[in-house]
């Protein structure tokens, strides 16, 4: 069974977030990139199908040139394989494109399982998974907690969240493109002087095409959020804060 | 309806959920502010519950079909697709859930329409739709702009209000059959497993202390339950502490867990993303320690420190201590 893992490089948000003079996208040289959360669970998640089933497993990284490091992390947890598909800055965060980008360099690749982050962090225009599997005529189901294949491959059997936090068991015929919410473990680590190891020897294949361009939505500001109902920031060290806080909720009858 | 506004329902054992009724609000003030009209589509395998109810829209098409008893993505995109065809909407509201999200990508490709994700507010503006979403975790807002044509937008629960999906009288409602065969599809839908049981109601506590991924480790999960425990309430916490394994998937606030409203809500280390504030944002006091100051945590809270909350927790251990032992 051949299962692929999609990493989608974005922009740290724990860092601060610079608003390029354009005013509608970030400045490219304040951002930090890592490997988007969810797609980290997809990872964890590939990794598992691959112990549990043997499958081979090909991590594909998208992005900058950052996204190089991202699939020497994901080859020193266990992927067998890393691909890199670059991406101008103006295309990284819009699903359409990659989706339709991916599209065309995956359909000869006859993957049974192909995993993504449920959503990610830098895109406006919703699920990747979701339009990477209309182009490529397969069903894709997100929100995902739980995947496992049958040992032939033919079919997965998938934990998704519902609203409210209600999990259903899902049966989908594979191939097919999955959306993870949530790995069934923690993303596991790699250490850095096995990635810096798997470095030296990693072959990195690059897939290079022109995108697409398909119809998508351009972001026309950027902004941070209206300070409407911003909270009253309490000054001083740690204890002070604390005798504040203490102070309002004695006052509010909560002590 | 061509150029009109269409709602696609969510609903759970014949109740349409919240976000449904917010999907009807913003759509009936888009609708108005059109010019044109708002259908209400629900899809499910039983459309006695959806007879009676006085919702906001001018119609509401109900399809019915034994394959569309529970959400399966596929059955959905398939109905949906046909039915978006025809109606030939300027814009089609999804809930941003993990419904919503698993149908905007399938539609968007087979209406070659664009999605507009996160989304928070929607305006006409001369004839143009123009919507505001929240972007990276929340820290920023996007404007965009979609001049013609169609668009499909994940509206994210919290950004209207729910009673404005409702009016005094019940509108049209027309039951139809699937519009294409649902035979043979790839996705089966095969059951619901039993929550896990918990061993406490979070949404009856009135004092919750939050551990966010601030708190870095499990370790330091401690001084929170003493905190807790000092004033008669839990721990709960947000979705990356509950990945990680520090605390069960039972305390886990916000979309893909409880919706909580305490009287007193200590946000500690929770940076306040989207989908952890629409599990929280109404509580009645809301205290936030944060160390990053653009954490939009800071944007629902009522009070707020960027001190680290590794330090103000035992402090404040300390301070209520000493004030119930001086009372």
């Amino acid at each position: 069974m051949k299962v692929a893992v999609i990493l989608r490089l974005v922009p740290d948000v724990v860092e601060e977030l610079v608003i390029a003079d354009d005013g509608r996208s970030l400045a490219e040289d304040e951002i930090m990139y890592i490997t988007n959360e969810l797609d980290e669970h997809a990872l964890e998640q590939a990794l598992l199908l691959k112990e549990r089933r043997g499958a081979r497993l090909t991590a594909i990284g998208v992005g900058g040139d950052q996204a190089r490091d991202a699939l020497a992390t994901a080859v020193a947890k266990g992927a067998d394989e890393a691909v890199y598909v670059p991406l101008e800055a103006q295309d990284r965060a819009d699903s359409h494109r990659i989706g339709a980008h991916l599209a065309g360099l995956l359909r000869q690749e006859r993957f049974e399982v192909l995993l993504a982050g449920t959503q990610s962090i830098d895109e406006l225009d919703g699920s990747l998974g979701g339009i990477l599997a209309s182009h490529l005529g397969l069903p894709y189901v997100g929100g995902l907690a739980a995947v496992d294949t049958d040992p032939s491959g033919s079919k997965a059997t998938v934990k998704k969240e519902f609203p409210g936090g209600r999990l259903a068991v899902l049966e989908v015929s594979l191939p097919a493109v999955l959306g993870i919410q949530a790995a069934e473990q923690p993303p596991r680590y790699a250490a850095v002087s096995r990635i810096m190891q798997v470095k030296k020897s990693l072959q990195v294949k690059e897939w290079k095409a022109p995108v697409p361009d398909v119809v998508g939505v351009r972001i026309t500001g950027l902004a941070k959020p209206e300070a409407a109902g911003r909270a009253e920031m309490i000054p001083g060290d740690a204890e002070s804060v604390a005798a504040r806080i203490a102070r309002l909720l004695q006052e509010r009858g909560l002590l | 309806m061509s150029g009109g506004v269409v709602v696609v329902a969510e609903h759970a054992m014949g109740e349409l959920a919240d976000i449904t009724l917010e999907m009807l609000a913003c759509g009936r003030a888009s609708a108005d502010a059109s010019r044109s009209g708002l259908t209400c589509l629900v899809l499910t395998d039983d459309a006695r519950p959806f007879h009676a109810l006085p919702l906001a829209a001018d119609k509401t098409i109900v399809v019915q079909d034994p394959g569309l008893g529970s959400f399966n993505p596929e059955a959905y995109a398939k109905v949906l697709g046909h039915l978006l065809k025809d109606l030939a909407p300027r814009l089609v509201l999804l809930g941003n859930t993990t419904v919503g999200t698993d149908l905007a990508g399938p539609l968007s490709v087979a209406l070659s329409a664009p999605v507009v994700g996160n989304c928070i507010k929607v305006d006409w503006l001369d004839g143009k739709l123009v919507f505001t979403s929240k972007l990276y975790g929340g820290k920023l807002v996007a404007r965009s702009v979609i001049e013609r044509g169609s668009v499909l937008t994940l509206l994210m629960a919290g950004s209207y209000r729910k009673e404005r999906g409702m009016k005094d009288a019940v509108a049209p409602i027309e039951v139809r059959p699937s519009p294409v065969s649902l035979e043979g599809l790839r996705i089966r839908f095969r059951e619901f497993l039993k929550p896990e049981a918990a061993d406490i109601d979070l949404t009856k506590i009135p004092i919750l202390v939050c551990a966010g991924r601030g708190v870095k480790g499990p370790d330091n999960l401690k001084p929170l339950r003493e905190l807790a425990d000092l004033l008669r309430g839990a721990v709960c916490a947000t979705r990356p502490v509950v990945d990680q394994g520090w605390l069960p998937r039972t305390r886990q606030v916000g979309r893909s867990g409880l919706i909580v409203k305490p009287r007193l809500y200590l946000a500690l280390g929770v940076s306040g993303a989207p989908e952890h504030l629409e599990g929280m944002k109404d509580s009645e006091l809301i205290v936030a320690v944060n160390t990053d100051p653009s954490a939009p945590i800071f944007d629902v809270a009522d009070y707020g420190s960027t001190e680290d909350l590794l330090e103000v927790v035992p402090a404040l251990v300390g301070a209520i201590r000493a004030m119930r032992g001086s009372t």
